[in-house]
């Protein structure tokens, strides 16, 4: 890219990321919360999300709750109502997209937007946007958010990181010198602690001095990431915003945690096969076959174990798979060892829409295992998610999922409106005000 | 076996698109829209849409919102021959209960009622309504507010250029606010289920 090209903002891409995203939500929707210190996370026992308010009194993420407490007194610990933050999630998404459709759900709580280009359109310039975006959010959904705004991505989500809660930085490209020049090299998201001691070691202090290299220096030290961050850094974008709904996944992984832990043989299987039922649900949604199972456990000790095993031909059938990770279970489970999470990883993933079937399947028997998951599915379209489930599930209701005090579900989940099942509820948040 | 193309999906996307956007979509746009794989595939689409009337071409052969796009005529379904079948033409214009009574998703909100204060007006406590926010209160409007730190739901009047709350109720006053108002939202539909 030419030296004249960068001083008129090639790109601009927005990061936006929701302050203290959970306990937002629940202030949003709780007036009387407002200006109190709050966290999220209260069923785990672990902080998951400290508003602004309880992070000044020194609770930090992931404190355990008690600890907390401890901390500061009139805390309040809300169980996580993941539920209601995604529905605030999409919205979110949804009036980004009103000004732009290049829009990249990065996670549930931060989006990229790709603004070139839309100047015209919204009649203002790009920080002009970014504002409007920032009001939206704020008068529609009661959150603020914070925005970088930048010629690349990774730019972008370093601004936005600048000035929090409610901020929005620009680093102009023309600027990058003055920006980078004392900045530390953590803030670069993409230099976890070993890169950045492998850069000290070569002389590297700040994010400039990085720029300032030779791009053939740094992709010797850091191959191909470390050549598109090099780019990235001095404002020439590398990184697309991704529009597209991820489809490509290279694993599909789930795990829950319940409390106390448990040696429960057959409540820690449950657990397992239910994680395995949930992931073979996402895997179908997204058209998948994986050939690839891995089941794992963690004790109360944090200490994990698992195995994998492979299919000869991928498959997206949950009954097939429920017999292969009930046998690894059994090679880790150790009796007498008190388990806190269980979880499965589906790798090596295929498009469903070409089977080839081996020489010896049994092809008949593999048509209607497909013809079940097709059941399974469209019940649970109409009744729920896990309405229709593997036998084994029932042992679930051995013990609750998280057992400690009560009051570990949301309260959304407890008090249900009329019609609604404690499966389905309606997708509109509740706004829990006295009127 | 000949593909047959869905021409009531991709209006239904279309005219979604052009509510929002208040243009034609380009075709990088489309292909993402139809979630098709390659922009090819929108080209091939497209006279079939002209055709339809969902798009038209001008001299220089750019695309505009057409008649249909346009909500101006009704849509008589997808049928391949023959005459269209009264059902879907019945059909393809309606709206589901969820867009009648919620007109901006983003920004809508359910309250349960508890207070008794607007029963004159039909809403009763148990009663679920729905509440827009960041829409700018008119008078006759009821309203959610926060009053003097107070939260409450009432008529939204201006009585000779100074905003006041009324309650449809006679037993709660007038309140005119003094210190703070904060309008949190206008309601702008009532739910009660039966069963």
């Amino acid at each position: 890219m030419s030296a004249s090209t960068i001083n008129f903002f090639p790109a601009s891409i927005l990061h936006v990321d929701c302050d203290a995203f959970f306990s937002s939500v629940e202030q949003a929707l709780r007036p009387e919360l407002k200006g109190r210190p709050v966290v999220t996370g209260r069923e785990r026992g672990i902080v998951a999300c400290a508003s602004y308010e309880a992070k000044a009194l020194g609770v930090k993420r992931p404190m355990r709750i008690f600890e907390a407490r401890k901390v500061c007194r009139d805390l309040v610990c809300l169980p996580s109502d993941y539920e209601t933050y995604s529905l605030y999630s999409r919205r979110m998404f949804e009036i980004l997209r009103r000004f732009t459709p290049a829009v990249e759900e990065y996670s549930i709580d931060e989006a990229f937007a790709d603004l070139s280009g839309l100047r015209r359109l919204h009649r203002t310039g790009y920080a002009g946007i970014a504002w409007k975006i920032k009001e939206q959010v704020r008068q529609e959904l009661a959150l603020t958010v914070s925005a970088g705004l930048a010629a690349s991505k990774i730019l972008s989500k370093m601004a936005s990181k600048e000035k929090k809660p409610d901020g929005f930085t620009v680093f102009r490209t023309s600027q990058l010198d003055r920006i980078l020049d004392r900045m530390d090299l953590e803030r670069v998201c993409g230099f976890g602690p070993n890169t950045v001691a492998l850069l000290r070691k070569n002389g590297v202090r700040f994010v400039r001095d990085y720029t300032l290299r030779p791009e053939a220096w740094a992709r010797g030290l850091l191959g191909k990431t470390g050549a598109e961050l090099w780019h990235e850094l001095r404002g020439e974008s590398v990184y697309a915003v991704e529009t597209a709904p991820k489809d490509d996944y290279a694993s599909i992984s789930k795990c829950k945690t319940f409390t106390p832990p448990s040696g429960d043989r057959d409540f820690v299987r449950a657990q397992l096969l239910r994680n395995l039922e949930s992931a073979f649900i996402k895997l179908r949604r997204h058209g998948l076959r994986a050939r690839s199972l891995t089941v794992f456990l963690r004790d109360r000790e944090f200490e994990t174990v698992g195995l994998e095993a492979a299919w000869d031909r991928s498959t997206a059938s949950t009954v097939e798979a429920a017999g292969l990770a009930a046998s690894l279970f059994d090679r880790i489970f150790r009796p007498g060892f008190d388990y806190r999470l269980t979880g499965v990883v589906l790798s090596k993933l295929e498009s469903d829409r070409t089977v080839q079937y081996g020489l010896f399947d049994d092809v008949p028997r593999l048509e209607s295992l497909r013809a079940v998951d097709r059941v399974i599915d469209s019940a649970n379209a109409v009744y729920g998610k896990h309405a229709l489930h593997l036998g084994t599930g029932l042992w679930i209701a051995r013990h609750r999922q998280h057992l400690t005090e009560r009051g570990d579900l949301p309260s959304r989940k407890t008090e249900l409106l009329k019609g609604e099942t404690f499966r389905q509820r309606l997708n509109v948040p509740v706004w829990q005000i006295k009127v | 076996m000949a593909r047959s193309i869905d021409f009531q999906s991709i209006l239904a996307k279309l005219r979604h698109f052009y509510r929002d956007a208040k243009r034609a979509p380009t075709f990088s746009e489309m292909k993402t829209l139809f979630g098709y794989r390659s922009k090819g595939g929108v080209s091939v689409l497209i006279p079939h849409l002209v055709q339809r009337g969902i798009f038209r071409k001008d001299a220089g052969g750019r695309l505009s919102p057409g008649k249909l796009l346009e909500g101006k005529i009704r849509l008589l379904g997808s049928v391949q021959a023959g005459f269209p079948s009264p059902a879907e033409e019945e059909l393809t214009d309606t709206l589901s209960l969820d867009e009648f009574l919620i007109r901006k998703p983003a920004a809508s909100y359910l309250v349960k009622v508890t207070g008794d204060s607007m029963t004159g007006a039909g809403i009763f406590p148990g009663d679920l309504v729905i509440v827009e926010r960041g829409r700018e209160a008119a008078h006759g409007d009821i309203v959610v507010a926060q009053v003097d730190g107070q939260w409450t739901m009432k008529f939204f009047e201006k009585h000779k250029g100074q905003v006041v709350l009324r309650a449809a109720n006679p037993k709660y006053p007038l309140i005119r606010p003094q210190n703070e108002l904060v309008i949190g939202g206008v309601v702008v539909a009532n739910v009660r289920k039966y069963h």
